[in-house]
């Protein structure tokens, strides 16, 4: 006689955040289960320079990770990837979507020469101590990077993964992931809208056990899309009016796209504005227009509605000129000038804000998500002043007037709540938001799901530090067929 | 300087060399240095901890005198004790003596 018996097996995955837990920056999270190892992201800090802005990488054994998943550009996601792979005993594989990886070369050549130079190096990359990586470290390891498309599922050494839209930014991807029977769910940073030119992230088609999810705006509620535009362009046009120059400080990439789409599209309907320049200083982005042009096909019907129709660049636009620097720029008037870096560290957005603050006609308008410790962050408690760049010892009067109208995007409370419903996991482990707000996140999601407290459906919430283990148990189910059958 | 200790970071391929005077230096000011070199900032976003290679011991004494040239590995990790453990005490100024 055969018999079939099933028994519950009991086999713990161990998670550990080296980096974005209870924080947001360097994110990188490891997963070990089954004696598989898989990491992902690879970031860095924005707040912070050289060793001090990377994930706690000497609390973990890297040579043990087998695959790297990189969920998009963003460079606290993927600002690391090089020192992971040129500079520790790390020896997996490490896979990303294609746009990624396009934008990931350019991206990350702007980092290294940005990170020399304001650490007082001569740009080469030469300056070790803040410069975390070379350009020749990036160039070495940028073939070994391997590339998936969304919806195809990679088998890695007894790993199965598969990358789904996440909406965020281009070539943003979540990826679900199954190890020996267990499905995890990792959401990098997504968007349950449809912006400007990208869909909402997608519902995986099948349920994770476990849900590693950003927490980044916890239980706030976001502005509908179409008042945060209006309040926008209104800041804007009124600026301009009295005389005024608007500031955009943004990452030269994502938000950017999304806010001259915007401003491309209200200029042209106001013919007032045709002589007022809005200038966008970035040369990544510019080194980046082929890949947008490129990837139109995962972007959103109207984006390739508007490519099809005019068989144009749909990011080229008529109203905005791309700046390299601030040596031509002929600052005589109002104006609108979206500039990098988004936080305000350095670089043009900072030399202008510095220029421009003294003068109450001016506006500086903060689109983006500004992490704690970074000069943006400490402009919407509105400064009397803020220290100049050159001598931190010297403070700079601030009148012109400053508003948050946040394009960052990520979900909110009821999109996050929402898609958690959707996709229904009994583990959920919260990354990639400050303490506050990942703890209220973590007890309205705890408060939601109450009623199945000590049930068989309970939900489980953790919210670890870095480099906090946590150990979950799944339960697995082997079936075993007796002896004589 | 003619004396040195070589110390990486526990997750680094590479070797550094840290220099100074004399036989020995301690761990306190040997911190204050790896810290220094690679401007790890003031020391209130992680701990600092440095052990011997060779055996793997933590040089737990920050008054303990390293001989030159020992290989030394740095572990960087996140503040300890609810945040209030931390590298900034080797920036600022006092060692931290161990009882035995
Ligand atoms: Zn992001
Ligand atoms: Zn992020």
């Amino acid at each position: 006689m055969s018999k079939e018996q099933e028994i519950e097996d009991l086999d713990t995955l161990k998670f550990i955040a080296l980096g974005g837990g209870n924080e947001v920056g360097r994110s990188c999270h490891i997963l070990e289960y089954k004696g598989k190892v898989i990491m992902l992201d690879a970031g860095v800090h924005p707040a912070y320079t050289g060793i001090s802005a990377l994930p706690f990488y000497d609390d973990y054994d890297l040579s043990k990770v087998d695959i790297l998943l990189i969920s998009h550009f963003h460079l606290d996601h993927a600002a690391s990837l090089p020192f992971v792979m040129q500079h520790t005993e790390f020896k997996g594989r490490v896979f990303m979507t294609h746009p990624t990886k396009a934008i990931y070369r350019y991206l990350l050549g702007d980092f290294v020469k940005v990170t020399s130079i304001s650490s007082g190096g001569n740009g080469s990359g030469a300056n070790t101590s803040a410069a975390l990586y070379t350009d020749e470290d990036l160039v070495q390891s940028f073939d070994r990077i391997e590339t998936v498309d969304y919806h195809s599922t990679i088998e890695c050494d007894g790993i199965r993964f598969t990358a789904y839209h996440a909406g965020h930014v281009l070539g943003a991807a979540m990826y679900f992931i199954e190890i020996g029977g267990l499905k995890i769910l990792f959401t990098g940073d997504f968007s349950r809208e449809e912006s400007r030119h990208l869909n909402a992230a997608e519902v995986p088609p099948l349920k994770p056990d476990l849900l590693i999810a950003e927490s980044t705006f916890g239980t706030a509620t976001h502005e509908p899309r179409q008042e945060k535009e209006l309040r926008l362009t209104n800041l804007i046009h009124s600026t301009l009016v009295k005389g005024g120059r608007v500031l955009l400080p943004v990452f030269a990439l994502g938000t950017a796209q999304e806010l001259m789409l915007i401003l491309e599209d209200y200029w042209n309907q106001h013919a007032n504005l045709e002589h007022v320049n809005i200038y966008f200083a970035s040369s990544l982005a510019k080194k980046c227009l082929p890949v947008f042009q490129a990837y139109v096909n995962m972007m959103n019907d109207n984006i390739r509605r508007q490519f099809r129709d005019t068989n144009t660049n749909p990011f080229q636009f008529r109203h905005i000129k791309n700046i390299k620097n601030l040596d031509k720029f002929e600052d005589f008037g109002p104006c609108v000038v979206v500039a990098a870096p988004g936080m305000l560290q350095n670089g043009v957005s900072r030399d202008l804000l510095e220029r421009w603050a003294p003068d109450a006609k001016n506006s500086v308008i903060l689109t983006g998500y500004s992490v704690e410790g970074t000069l943006a962050k400490n402009l919407i408690t509105e400064p009397d002043m803020i220290p100049s760049q050159a001598n931190p010892d010297q403070m700079i009067p601030r009148r012109l007037t400053i508003e948050e109208i946040s394009f960052a995007a990520h979900v909110d409370y009821e999109q996050n709540a929402k898609f958690i419903d959707e996709v229904d996991p009994k583990t959920i482990i919260l990354v990639h938001g400050e303490s506050n707000p990942m703890g209220r996140l973590k007890s309205a999601l705890l408060s939601k799901y109450s009623k199945f407290k000590g049930t068989d459906n309970e939900v489980k919430v953790y919210n670890p530090k870095n480099c906090d283990e946590v150990f979950l148990k799944f339960k697995g189910l082997k079936i075993i067929k007796a002896l004589g059958s | 300087m003619s004396s040195a200790i070589f110390y990486r970071f526990r997750s680094q391929k590479n070797t550094s060399r840290i220099f100074f005077d004399g036989t020995g230096i301690t761990v306190f000011d040997l911190k204050k240095e790896i810290i220094n070199e690679n401007k790890l900032g003031d020391g209130s976003g992680f701990e600092l901890r440095l052990y011997n290679n060779d055996t793997e011991e933590e040089y737990a004494d920050d008054t303990v005198v390293i001989p030159r040239s020992t290989s030394v590995v740095a572990r960087r990790s996140p503040p300890s004790r609810g945040g209030r453990s931390n590298a900034s005490r080797y920036v600022t100024g006092k060692p931290r003596i161990v009882k035995t």
